[in-house]
């Protein structure tokens, strides 16, 4: 490797190293942060990821191969990371106040999400199923730490263990198939792969291949049958952690699905029947299980997974549309999704927890400004116009149609009418109850500014779409 | 282009929402409400004004691209079958307000926003030339609608709302699918009156027309998707119960005339029979349920189902007769039944009853009431001189000349509205006053009147000389008819 390549390379892959050397810094600079002063932590944090957000956005002219083919930085990947900052800065924004609430503000937690940002930033830009191992498991180490912070907390550790094992399962599951690809081809490069196979692309050794690399990627995304840790990591796991891993992580592990997905390879194993039935099944399983649930943290985990099925259904359609619908999807699901997050969060103040949805009973007549814009995040997640949620559902609908599996699309559509009974029940107890007890949420200027952004993004996405529309368009890889 | 008319009636409510969310004391609000759709209610009228009834295309044309990755443009437009909704919607919409003065002390602000999103996005139902911002409209109004029940209504309204809301998702997300299936058949276009020129292959048009139908059939509501009414109605507060059956009813009739017949003619052919059948069903069945009731609510209510039965009936006899006969008859309805709400909710605002049992000798405590109450009664049951007996009339001659056995079944209907309306008022008005001896009732006030009054004229007005009402829309629909038979004819 040369100077000169080493150097561009290197380029490429800028804002990674940024997001971990600041990462690192902070680490070593966040013990001699005094106590009371840790509001310094979130801002440097938050510079950090601006500082890489910046030079993200100077190489996002075209395709930059890096690292002799194992990683990349175009427009598909500076789309994601956009994502990717977007969820990591709001997490920031939110978890000053409660983090300080629950008592586990040091700086490991802000350095923890930093290196969390960095792995999924290279899922989005990593082309061979060894880089992609690489991030994906920086991001999820961090996340199962994240998740068992609360640690005078039973529930948390319980969360955090269950994680750690079934998820380095799904890793195991994940990495055997890789070796099954390297065995079976002799590659690991997503665009060597295909090239790669002489004979039948049908060989049973390679369809038991890529069956093991889907097992691995869908366990990430909470889709069925892999879909059992969600509800408990995230009723587990402290709440601006829940939110941050219910966008952000979902969201990189999306970009790696499509990636290797929509790979010749793995696209002419017909491996879209099996995504379609995923699809069909976790969204019914999210949709009818969240009917039922009390606490509102467990109804979001289901309603995570109902909104994975969805956006599958965009991978289903597969071509430039399909890929641009889930892109779109997962931009507009972060801004509902933190939102409602951010309102749940922002419940959390001295013994009262927000997760109970009984709690919300009359919410609307001592903060009706509040519950408008929950009101807002609900609508927007059960996909009603004119917000930003009903367009998310809209083009991966037109991209199914499009490709002409009207059947699914009509099936997609029935699940969400499903759906959006469990958000109007929230609703229901918000504005159609009488209030029990009065509380106070922590609406610090943080956390105000966060329920802004969201709402900016919910509403804004929603009537505006033109322009998003075409840079997920634009950012999309495919035909 | 020409000046925005019709934009500004539909975004003068929806800068009157934000107008009043900003305002404090509930009196600054309801005047700001009552102040926007006065205006509305006069840029209806000066379009109206304007309507060229020489035309029987697409009026004050505006549009603007929107999404252009997806051929979706923000365009507006009326023709003779949309201006007499637009202005209907702004009128109710005005009367809501005022029937809301008194009757909703509780987070007014709240009500009014909703109100007026409301009426935002009925007006851009009506106006939408893009399928696209048609369907925005027509799914958005869940939303303050869901609130109107859920929030302000009865004893009950938590369970009406879910259900109101439900079935009509339900209804609406396959009537998406079909307009993304259309948006493909027509090229990649949600222009509407592109889509109105699209020659479709029979098949393709029967599954959308049934995708269509259950979305329209779910907002008429016919028989057997008219559950969620009667509920609805019941429990909404007077003003929500005004603009349900007053307008949103409409919606699922207007979606019939704006898209199953000319974009799926051969469809709305072949299945004429079935939709008039369905529709003589509605006629009887309403009716004699709302023979039944005791609740002054409900009877209005079920003969809503009833009415509505007439309007589906009118469409699907694809003629002349029928056709004008069920668009004036959905104007007709819209005034008519709006104001039987506003006088149960009058009524209700005094009593705290509903029970037609309870009530009796209304008449000589109330007068001015009770003489109002009689004229929107005998205009329901289509007296000639009120504006229902034209429409009726002329839905009739168009439903005999469609099928004769049909038409025979609908009489039966008109047979049964007079039947349990004059009972109402009967037990209502007439007799010995056990009203007076157990309530205060004072008659109507100035205020009242203001709701009452333009009412009342437009019963009389389109009762005795029809004339400018069916010249508004007497081009369109010829020219309706001609897309249906030219193609639909075929089969």
């Amino acid at each position: 490797m040369t100077a000169a390549v080493l150097l561009s390379s290197l380029l490429a892959s800028l804002p990674e190293i940024i997001v971990i050397t600041g990462a690192c810094i902070l680490l070593i600079a966040g013990q001699f942060v005094p106590k009371g002063q840790e509001a310094v932590l979130v801002w440097a944090s938050v510079a950090v990821v601006l500082l890489a957000a910046l030079v993200t956005f100077t190489l996002s002219g075209g395709a930059q191969p890096a690292y002799a083919g194992m990683f990349v930085a175009d427009p598909f990947s500076v789309f994601f990371k956009s994502v990717f900052y977007l969820a990591v800065i709001l997490t920031f924004l939110l978890s000053r106040k409660y983090t300080d609430i629950e008592g586990i503000g040091g700086s490991e937690y802000y350095v923890l999400l930093l290196l969390a940002l960095a792995g999924m930033m290279i899922m989005a830009s990593a082309t061979d199923l060894l880089s992609i191992y690489v991030g994906l498991e920086l991001m999820v180490l961090c996340t199962y730490v994240l998740t068992g912070f609360l640690r005078r907390e039973q529930r948390s550790n319980e969360a955090a263990l269950k994680y750690v094992i079934l998820g380095a399962i799904s890793t195991g599951i994940f990495l055997y198939g890789i070796s099954l690809i390297y065995g079976l081809t002799g590659t690991t490069r997503l665009d060597g792969m295909a090239a790669a196979v002489t004979g039948d692309p049908l060989d049973p050794g390679l369809l038991l291949a890529v069956v093991f690399i889907v097992a691995g990627l869908v366990f990430k995304i909470g889709a069925v049958p892999f879909h059992m840790w969600v509800p408990d990591v995230y009723e587990g796991a402290p709440t601006t952690i829940t939110a941050f891993m219910s966008v952000g992580p979902k969201a990189a592990s999306f970009a790696v699905i499509l990636r290797v997905f929509l790979n010749p390879l793995v696209a002419g194993s017909n491996v879209w029947i099996i995504l379609a039935v995923i699809a069909v099944v976790t969204m019914a399983l999210g949709s009818f299980v969240a009917l039922v649930q009390d606490n509102f943290k467990r109804l979001l985990a289901y309603s995570s997974i109902a909104h994975a099925g969805f956006a599958i259904f965009g991978i289903v359609a597969g071509g430039a549309d399909g890929v641009a619908s889930v892109m779109l999807y997962l931009l507009i699901y972060t801004f509902m999704n933190l939102g409602i997050f951010g309102a749940v969060i922002m419940m959390r103040n001295g013994n009262f927890s927000g997760e109970v949805i009984e709690d919300y009973a009359g919410f609307a007549k001592l903060h009706p400004g509040l519950a408008l814009l929950m009101l807002l995040y609900l609508f927007s997640l059960a996909g009603i116009p004119p917000t930003a949620g009903f367009f998310a559902k809209f083009y991966v609908l037109v991209a199914l149609v499009e490709r002409g599996f009207v059947l699914l699309a009509v099936i997609a559509v029935l699940l969400s009418a499903v759906a959006a009974y469990f958000y109007i029940r929230v609703v229901m107890v918000m504005f159609m109850r009488e209030p029990e007890r009065v509380f106070e949420p922590a609406l610090t200027p943080l956390v105000a500014a966060a329920l802004a952004v969201t709402a900016a993004g919910t509403v804004g996405i929603g009537l505006f779409p033109a322009w998003f529309l075409r840079l997920a368009q634009q950012s999309a890889f495919g035909g | 282009m020409a000046f925005p008319l019709l934009s500004l009636i539909v975004f003068v409510p929806a800068a009157g929402a934000a107008v009043v969310m900003l305002l404090r004391s509930d009196d600054a609000v309801r005047w700001a409400a009552l102040g926007f759709t006065l205006l509305d209610l006069g840029l209806a009228i000066a379009m109206l004004a304007g309507f060229d009834t020489g035309i029987s295309g697409m009026q004050f044309v505006e549009k603007r691209v929107w999404v252009p990755a997806l051929g979706i443009s923000f365009a507006l437009g009326v023709d003779g079958i949309s201006a007499l909704f637009v202005f209907l919607t702004t009128l109710l919409g005005w009367i809501s307000v005022l029937a809301s003065w008194t009757a909703i002390d509780s987070k007014v602000k709240l009500f009014m926003v909703s109100l007026l999103a409301m009426q935002a996005l009925m007006l851009g139902v009506f106006s939408a030339l893009d399928l696209f911002l048609f369907y925005v409209c027509w799914e958005a109004m869940l939303i303050p609608m869901y609130l109107i029940i859920g929030v302000w209504g009865g004893g009950g309204r938590v369970y009406a709302a879910f259900k109101f809301f439900l079935y009509t998702l339900a209804g609406s997300l396959l009537f998406l699918i079909g307009v993304i299936v259309l948006y493909f058949e027509g090229g990649r276009t949600f222009d509407i009156p592109a889509l109105m020129a699209l020659d479709l292959p029979f098949e393709v048009q029967s599954w959308l027309f049934f995708a269509f139908l259950v979305a329209f059939a779910v907002k008429v509501p016919m028989v057997p998707l008219h559950t969620w009414l009667p509920d609805a109605h019941v429990q909404a507060p007077t003003a929500g119960s005004i603009i349900l059956a007053g307008v949103l009813l409409k919606m699922g009739a207007y979606g019939f005339l704006r898209f199953s017949l000319p974009m799926l003619p051969e469809a709305s052919v072949y299945y004429s029979t079935l939709m008039m059948a369905l529709s003589a069903l509605a006629i009887v069945y309403g009716g004699l349920l709302a023979l039944a009731q005791d609740d002054l609510k409900k009877l209005v209510a079920y003969s809503s189902i009833s009415h509505m039965g007439f309007v589906t009936l009118g469409i699907f006899a694809l003629n002349p007769l029928g056709l004008k006969g069920s668009i004036l008859q959905m104007f007709n309805h819209g005034v008519t039944t709006g104001a039987l709400f506003l006088f149960v909710g009058l009524i209700y605002e005094r009593t705290h009853t509903r029970s037609i049992a309870d009530y009796g000798g209304l008449m000589k405590v109330a007068p001015v009431y009770t003489g109002f109450l009689a004229l929107f009664v005998l205009s329901s049951m289509a007296l000639p001189g009120t504006n229902a007996f034209v429409g009726e009339l002329l839905v009739l001659s168009g439903g005999f000349a469609a099928n004769l056995t049909l038409g025979a079944a609908a009489v039966l209907g008109a047979l049964l509205s007079a039947a349990y309306l004059l009972g109402m008022y009967r037990k209502v008005a007439l007799g010995p006053s056990s009203v007076g001896a157990r309530f205060k009732v004072r008659d109507v006030n100035g205020r009242e009147m203001a709701a009452i009054l333009p009412l009342a004229i437009f019963v009389l007005w389109v009762g005795l000389y029809p004339k400018p009402f069916l010249a508004i829309i007497d081009n369109s629909v010829t020219h309706l008819l001609q897309q249906v038979h030219d193609r639909g004819d075929g089969q």
